[in-house]
């Protein structure tokens, strides 16, 4: 193992000996020193988390939190120098991780707080214009094999718990205690603006907007959601769409 | 509707019909409020959506938490449900109110 990598495993095993051939400009002992590194290096990972996590940490409190990051940075530091990256695999981390089984829907709710990270660094994309949908309108024979381009933001979470109103409810939006966190629901999160917005979907809303964000054709997408549930309202749905900016391009595959 | 839709595409037609009903729902911004209520006194500084004190009159501009004089547009019926440390009442309210010390 090079020297280099020596180091960095000792930052985050805290029962390795200090590297050695270390020397302090001081004099002082460079184990000491080591150790107020290797204390700073995994706070400010921790600190990071729990910036991009704040309501999986107000689910378990401020001790839990901290010492389930503590083992995530542990066995998995950052792999890219963008700390706004960091945290991508907390979520599955969480779900396996036993002393929060008693929380089932703590891996979820992070998942939807990862999102919304994503959400907010991606790139900014023009809605769609009234005038593009028109002139789509004007040969409806071929809607069904339109494509829509989705924000690049936008994504679709299914979740066995309900992630969208428990999010909700620690924004101050809602009545936590009138959360029932077992009810399934699916978030839809897109940034409007700078303002990254967590929706959440009815049945089928899901499946149109998942379906239309992996490419599927408008009447593939609108036929799967009516599929999945018999009250799907797919005019309300894509006026919801068209009114956060959520699509942003329509293309037929043999449009030029 | 038949669940025999499943394995074909929905019918241009109704197609047409949602996303032109769409169009005009989602222009018209009226809709989106709704659903929606004024609510005094929830806003975090900064994050009203309009109304706050005299000479300020739109979105982003209270000065403190849970300003008394700046409102968020919220889910309906939720409002008098979100807590508010500034309101005598000790939740959001649906008029202007004068902060209570805290």
């Amino acid at each position: 193992m090079s020297d280099q990598r020596l180091f960095a495993a000792a930052l985050l095993d805290p029962d390795a000996p200090c590297p050695a051939g270390l020397i302090a400009w001081n004099g002082s002992d460079p184990a000491r020193r080591f150790a107020v590194y290797r204390n700073n290096v995994v706070v400010s990972l921790i600190d990071a988390l729990a910036d991009t996590f704040p309501v999986t940490l107000e689910l378990v409190g401020e001790e839990f939190f901290r010492a389930m990051a503590g083992v995530f940075v542990r066995i998995a530091p950052p792999g890219s120098v963008l700390l706004v990256e960091y945290g991508a695999g907390f979520p599955d981390f969480i779900e396996r991780f036993e002393p929060a089984r008693s929380v089932p829907y703590l891996a979820d709710v992070a998942r939807l707080e990862r999102l919304r990270v994503r959400a907010f660094h991606a790139a900014d994309a023009d809605p769609i214009s009234p005038e593009r949908i028109a002139r789509a309108l004007a040969n409806p024979e071929r809607l069904p094999t339109l494509r829509v381009t989705c924000h690049p933001s936008l994504s679709v979470l299914r979740s066995d718990y309900a992630v969208a109103s428990l999010w909700a409810a620690h924004q101050g939006h809602g009545d936590l205690a009138q959360v029932d966190p077992f009810v399934p629901e699916s978030a839809l999160v897109v940034r409007v603006g700078l303002d990254v917005q967590v929706i959440a979907l009815p049945s089928g809303g899901d499946a149109l907007a998942a379906g239309l964000a992996d490419g599927l054709p408008l009447g593939q997408a609108a036929a799967l959601a009516l599929a999945a549930s018999e009250d799907f309202d797919l005019t309300a749905q894509l006026a919801m769409l068209l009114r956060v900016g959520a699509l942003t391009a329509l293309a037929q595959p043999t449009e030029t | 509707m038949s669940k025999s839709l499943t394995s074909t595409a929905l019918s241009a037609t109704a197609l047409s019909l949602a996303l032109s009903t769409a169009l005009s729902l989602a222009a018209a911004p009226a809709s989106a409020a709704d659903h929606q209520e004024k609510c005094y006194g929830v806003a975090m500084k900064g994050k009203n959506d309009c109304a706050a004190g005299p000479g300020t009159t739109c979105a982003g501009t209270s000065k403190t938490d849970h300003q008394g004089s700046a409102w968020k547009y919220v889910p309906k019926g939720s409002c008098e449900k979100t807590a508010s440390p500034t309101s005598p009442t000790g939740f959001g309210q649906l008029a202007a109110f004068k902060e209570k010390k805290t």
